[in-house]
């Protein structure tokens, strides 16, 4: 029958295009063909999500596309310095560290650092890129220039060789914070300002003109690598053959891959299966039960748990202008009744140690040093179920049951009646909302009325500067700088830039600590402008003491856990010698930021 | 009415009904048998044992329970989405087919628009306008307002078929107007393809929720067969093998929609003679 | 003088409808987005203004204002409120510049994906979400439908082996159907890729290499969506040729003693009017259909975009994406129609009494 033949036709065709596509695809074991072979090639993923836009160093930072994008990435572009949060040292990068007080920093220029057309990097690179917010209100590093008054220049001989010394100046009168200026240096790409003078120049001194300027791999710049292609899967890096750094930093060495390709991938799940099967070889994202796929080759800082080296802290933070959760108690009340060992193992699969209470990671890093325990047994509240009921009972509150047992509302002391609290978190983040939901059943249990407010990430960003939620689930810092954990205090408790709800704020979202009210706390503002200038280390200790002290009398944030400041997991299928806490030549972080990109010259192919 | 108990004499037709059945009285009357709680019970994706017979989920909760509940959540959306679009497309469709000309081309022209705007952008625009976010009805009202074309094309094509027939005919020539010709002689007609279309509302519904619960769409605060897939996908279930996390979600809306399909293709089946072997 | 030409007359009708149908849904498709208060510049905005001051936050936002078109401008500069505040340009106005761009053939920039622009975004996407939904559509169609009619004439033993067997497939929802397919053939099993359209370390060139690697990757894509289609063709084509084989004139020309090629012939061509405008219906919405499949093969096609970008309020993009489905779905409405009217004699003859008329 003509139908039969045409049916086993069909079916037999369509096996046939599966064998040629089996056949003559993609073998992994050899390069043969390939223009970049997967011998020469590193592959990292998580940094980039959406489609490539620009690789114009001077636009907006959520404008541009990784590596030039939002985060320190010094691949292409290069700070002055790196910074090590292991040790809390200054790397050399395009600078290095001469000194650093409270009142001025003094960096010396690499006299050997190059631009790719052989010009030097020089001062006026330098404050060109700082200075810009002094004639561009909305550049990028606008906010650079209100930390100092100038950059003194100057030239030294070092070892007879001439040098470029720069003099960062502390602004004195409103900010006064060389932390924040030493973040700035390690974090801020310097641009050859040659180029991009002339730019505005040749566009009537527009900013915005400037930044639409399309810019590929021909563009001059200073670091290790260069762009070479971008689709809207993947951005191809190529190494620069030239850079002055193999030279003056690693000895002669040149980075070992030559390409460094940065998949895009659509859905959670791709990491995971990528890194499995060897095709990734490091990734940046949170995946579940990482321990699972050492089998596979799949390796994290630390070989059991937590897996990770923590750097930051996602915390809950109180609308505190609005009842319940304006009075402290009713706040402690809610970080007692939260079980920290489910969220550990059930939201972030195990990736956090024990946390303490107050606002400094006990035992991590350089900050552990902070932590004071009997300050923190006797003022700080843990997970305590009977505890956190004596509380809300002290206070006045009762918590009404449904004829089933199950909660149905609270009433204050005066017995008015409470709404539902709502905890605000974008929905599609599965660790945050199993963080939520984990956080919502133990003030449930409690007897606190909250419920999970999941909204869609576009509603999130708004809500969270406006003031708008009950409760939210942010994290206040999200990378170890200088500057932590001072800023992650004066991200949750500063008054200094207090608007009231409706108008945005960049931190504080709670609104802590009214400075037109009556209850106003003087002390913390006053710990929060005086910890930047200290350089005691005792009179720091005491500082910071004194400050968390405060956080955990007061409770204007919860903390939930101990995250990494990004998921650190590396395959070694393909490529070994990363670091890792038995070997930490590097910060656990993937070679493309800070003090870590020093790994690529580690790497070797795997037998 | 004659005419739906006949169904009862084709078998495919008793086996879909009574797994349909047999899923409804599961989410009706499986909280009585099994205990349902949303509790944490046990580890992270604990496997089946004796007590959990599916094991647990990412957050340590009874899948047992999870599925019972979605389950409803499930039929709920389904049913209430199937209703709506069968109400609308049926009587759009009719009215469409019957009165033909000027009338005809405006509802095709309303129906064509409903095609073209995409469900997503309805879903995100109107979820984003409620201040508790997407529940159940809000999405099974959604899924009603943008599935309803489809039944109206095909009922409009019945209706136009209609409508040259004789005793339509007879009845304008009466003076009938044009509802009474509808309800009283069109409709009657119609009942038992009408019935078909919805049980295929039924499973659209039940299928789009699913689909938009994985793009991350669904409802916010109850759980549903799609928002248990869908935690699995983030989860990264998957590439650890980790298979009654998507598996029994998987098979328990394949049997309702089949069960479902099964009645549909019996229904017509029995309703159209030629069909009848 | 057009009476004289009915099949003209019919096409014109018809095409002015679908004019005014494109019209209507560009409009509302422009309308929409703006319906909710969610503002696109506060969304970019609330994700990047950590570290600036508020007068900076405040001057970029209205920066980003102007340059999206949402406000009022005068010589350059924002018009203003008495409390400072910048006016919005009305929705109109905004309506009337954008079509003027869509003809000078710019449909706008990206907010989201500043300053990409949307052509290029679309460009770039679109052929892979093509590639990913005609062949799939079609094959299902065609092989759904051949299966179907098989199944009609010849039922006996493949009928009931075949019929539940089509009827579970389209029962599965496609989505997990492609997950379990990654599953098992490209984690457990290993021989396919498991994401990608193509070849992690090639460029998209006109060469073998890429080609070869892009078929390769398209295989498990490809059957996740495949065998479902062309199980539920197959269950409508089976239900529309059993209908037919049952009716007067197939059985009279049975008893005429035709031959069977011929019969099946007339069966094919009366059963597949109504498949036609299904099919039509799927080829219209295939731009938007491929989200998940999309998702879960991170394969780089137009649906995560079109999703990022409603989620993120970016206009322009959502109003190209959903041109670009506007124009698929009544292009594909209209050649079903126009194929109708010349294949369904019944409404040829309609044209003809409506002549006589």
């Amino acid at each position: 029958m003509n139908r039969n033949f045409k049916f086993k036709g069909l079916i037999a065709g369509a096996l046939l295009c599966g064998l040629i596509g089996c056949g003559g695809g993609e073998k992994k074991e050899s390069d043969a063909g390939s223009p970049f072979p997967r011998s020469k090639t590193l592959y990292l993923a998580g940094s980039q999500w959406g489609d490539p836009t620009t690789f114009n160093p001077m636009a907006d930072v959520w404008a541009s596309t990784w590596p030039v994008g939002k985060g320190a990435f010094n691949l292409v572009y290069e700070p002055l310095l790196s910074f090590n949060a292991l040790d809390g040292k200054f790397e050399p990068c395009l600078g290095s560290l001469v000194s650093k007080s409270g009142d001025e920093i003094v960096i010396d220029i690499n006299p050997e650092a190059t631009w790719s057309d052989g010009q030097r990097v020089s001062a006026a690179d330098v404050k060109f890129i700082f200075e810009i917010g002094r004639r561009f209100k909305d550049a990028p590093t606008a906010i650079n220039a209100e930390y100092f008054t100038e950059i003194k220049v100057e030239k030294v001989q070092n070892n007879g060789v001439e040098t470029e010394r720069l003099t960062f100046v502390v602004e004195k009168k409103v900010r006064n914070n060389p932390l924040i200026i030493l973040d700035h240096i390690t974090q801020t790409r310097i641009v050859p300002s040659h180029i991009w003078e002339k730019a505005l120049a040749d566009n009537g001194n527009d900013l915005s003109a400037v930044q639409k300027i399309p810019v590929d791999g021909s563009a001059v710049v200073s670091g290790p690598y260069k762009t070479e292609a971008a689709t809207n899967e993947k951005v191809v890096l190529k190494r620069r053959d030239d850079y002055w750094g193999n030279k003056a930093l690693f000895g002669g060495k040149k980075p070992v891959p030559e390409f460094i390709i940065h998949p895009i991938f659509k859905s959670n799940d791709a990491f995971s299966i990528a890194l499995q099967k060897g095709e990734l070889d490091g990734s940046q994202t949170f995946i579940p039960r990482i321990w699972m796929k050492q089998k596979d080759g799949v390796k994290t800082w630390f070989d059991q748990a937590p897996y990770f080296l923590a750097g930051a802290v996602p915390i809950f933070v109180m609308n505190t202008t609005k009842a319940p959760t304006n009075d402290k108690n009713f706040r402690r009340a809610m970080a007692a009744a939260i079980n920290y060992n489910d969220v550990k193992e059930l939201a972030v699969s195990g990736y956090s140690p024990d946390i303490q209470p107050g606002l400094i990671m006990a035992g991590i890093g350089i900050e552990g040093k902070y932590f004071n325990a009997d300050d923190a047994k006797q003022f700080g509240v843990s997970y305590d179920p009977e505890r956190a009921k004596k509380i809300l009972a002290d206070a006045g509150y009762k918590s009404v049951y449904k004829a089933d047992g199950t909660l149905d509302y609270m009433t204050d002391k005066k017995g008015t009646k409470l709404p539902t609290l709502f905890i605000k978190s974008p929905a599609g983040w599965s660790d945050w909302e199993a963080i939520v939901t984990i956080a919502v059943k133990g003030l449930r249990a409690a007897g606190i009325d909250a419920r999970e407010g999941f909204v869609d990430a576009s509603l999130y960003w708004p809500a969270r500067g406006s003031g708008d939620f009950d409760i939210l689930l942010t994290k206040p810092d999200n990378a170890v700088l200088p500057s932590t954990p001072w800023s992650r205090f004066f991200n949750v408790m500063t008054s200094s830039t207090w608007r009231p709800i409706g108008q945005n704020m960049n931190e504080n979202y709670g609104r802590y600590n009214n400075p037109k009210s009556k209850e106003f706390n003087p002390m913390v503002e006053k710990l929060l402008k005086e910890i930047p200038t200290l350089s005691d280390p005792a009179k720091l200790s005491e500082a910071y003491r004194a400050l968390n002290k405060i956080f955990m009398i007061e409770q204007p944030a919860i903390p939930l856990a101990y995250l990494p400041e990004q998921f650190y997991e590396f395959s070694e299928t393909r490529w070994t010698g990363w670091p890792t806490a038995a070997d930490p030549y590097a910060p656990p972080l993937l070679p493309w930021v800070g003090a870590s990109t020093k790994i690529l010259w580690q790497l070797q192919l795997a037998k | 009415m004659k005419q739906f108990l006949t169904l009862f004499k084709s078998p495919m037709f008793v086996i879909g009904f009574s797994l349909f059945v047999g899923t409804l009285l599961l989410a009706l009357l499986g909280p009585l048998v099994f205990n349902i709680t949303t509790e944490r019970v046990g580890v992270q994706y604990a496997p089946p044992s004796g007590k959990y017979w599916f094991g647990c989920d990412d957050l340590g909760r009874d899948y047992v329970s999870l599925l019972i509940k979605g389950l409803q959540a499930s039929l709920y959306v389904g049913f209430l989405a199937g209703i709506i679009a069968t109400t609308l497309g049926t009587l759009l469709g009719i009215y469409g087919g019957f009165k033909g000309g000027l009338v005809d081309d405006i509802i095709n022209m309303v129906t064509n628009l409903f095609i073209v705007i995409p469900s997503i952008v309805i879903i995100i625009l109107i979820s984003a306008s409620f201040s508790e976010g997407r529940s159940l009805t809000l999405i099974a009202v959604i899924i009603g307002m943008t599935a309803w074309t489809w039944s109206a094309r095909a009922v409009r094509a019945q209706s136009s078929a209609l409508k040259s027939k004789d005793h339509i005919s007879l009845a304008k020539m009466n003076g009938a107007n044009t509802f009474a010709v509808i309800t009283l002689h069109i409709l009657p007609y119609l009942a038992s393809y009408v019935f078909m279309v919805f049980i295929l509302q039924v499973a659209t519904g039940i299928l789009t929720e699913a689909a938009i619960s994985m793009i991350g769409l669904g409802p916010l605060d109850t759980v549903s067969l799609g928002t248990i897939l869908n935690q699995a996908k983030n989860n990264g279930a998957l590439s650890d093998g980790i298979w009654w996390a998507f598996l029994p979600a998987t098979v328990i809306i394949t049997m309702v929609v089949f069960a479902l399909y099964l009645i549909n293709t019996s229904a017509e089946g029995v309703f159209n003679p030629r069909l009848r072997k | 003088m057009l009476k004289q030409y009915p099949t003209l007359r019919y096409i014109l009708q018809r095409g002015g409808w679908y004019f005014i149908t494109f019209v209507v849904a560009v409009a509302i498709n422009f309308y929409l987005p703006r319906l909710g208060s969610n503002n696109p510049v506060k969304i970019i905005m609330g994700n990047t203004s950590q570290g600036l001051s508020s007068e900076a936050v405040k001057e970029k936002e209205e920066k980003y204002l102007k340059e999206f078109g949402l406000v009022k401008v005068k010589n350059g500069n924002i018009v203003r409120n008495e409390d400072g505040s910048p006016v919005k340009a009305s929705i109109l106005e905004q309506f009337i510049s954008y079509v003027g761009m869509c003809f000078k053939g710019d449909l706008g920039t990206s907010f989201q994906k500043y300053p990409k622009k949307v052509l290029d975004v679309i460009k770039e996407a679109v052929p892979w979400t093509i590639a990913l939904q005609l062949p799939t559509i079609l094959f299902g169609w065609i092989v759904g439908n051949v299966l179907g009619a098989l199944a009609a004439y010849k039922r006996g033993i493949f009928d009931k082996v075949f019929f539940p067997i089509s009827l579970l497939l389209s029962s599965l929802p496609f989505f997990v159907f492609g997950m379990l397919l990654v599953y098992q053939f490209a984690v457990v099993w290993d021989c396919f890729p498991a994401m990608g359209g193509y070849a992690g370390d090639l460029i998209p060139t006109f060469s073998w290499a890429f080609f070869s690697s892009a078929a390769y990757h398209y295989v498990l894509p490809f059957f996740s969506i495949f065998l479902i289609a062309a199980g539920g063709q197959a269950i409508g084509m089976r239900s529309m040729g059993i209908y037919e084989l049952g009716t007067d004139y197939i059985k009279y020309a049975k008893w005429l003693g035709l031959k069977e090629t011929r019969i099946i012939a007339y069966l094919f061509r009366n059963a597949m009017l109504p498949q036609l405008t299904g099919l039509a219906l799927s080829l219209g919405t295939m731009i938007g259909g491929a989200l998940i499949t999309e998702m879960i093969f991170s394969y780089p096609g137009l649906g995560m975009a079109m999703l990022t970008a409603i989620q993120n309020n970016d206009y322009p993009m959502i109003q190209g994406c959903t041109l670009l489905i506007t124009v698929c779905v009544l292009i594909a409405n209209f050649t079903v129609d126009i194929l109708i009217g010349f294949l369904d004699p019944r409404v040829k003859a309609g044209l003809q009494i409506g002549k006589g008329k």
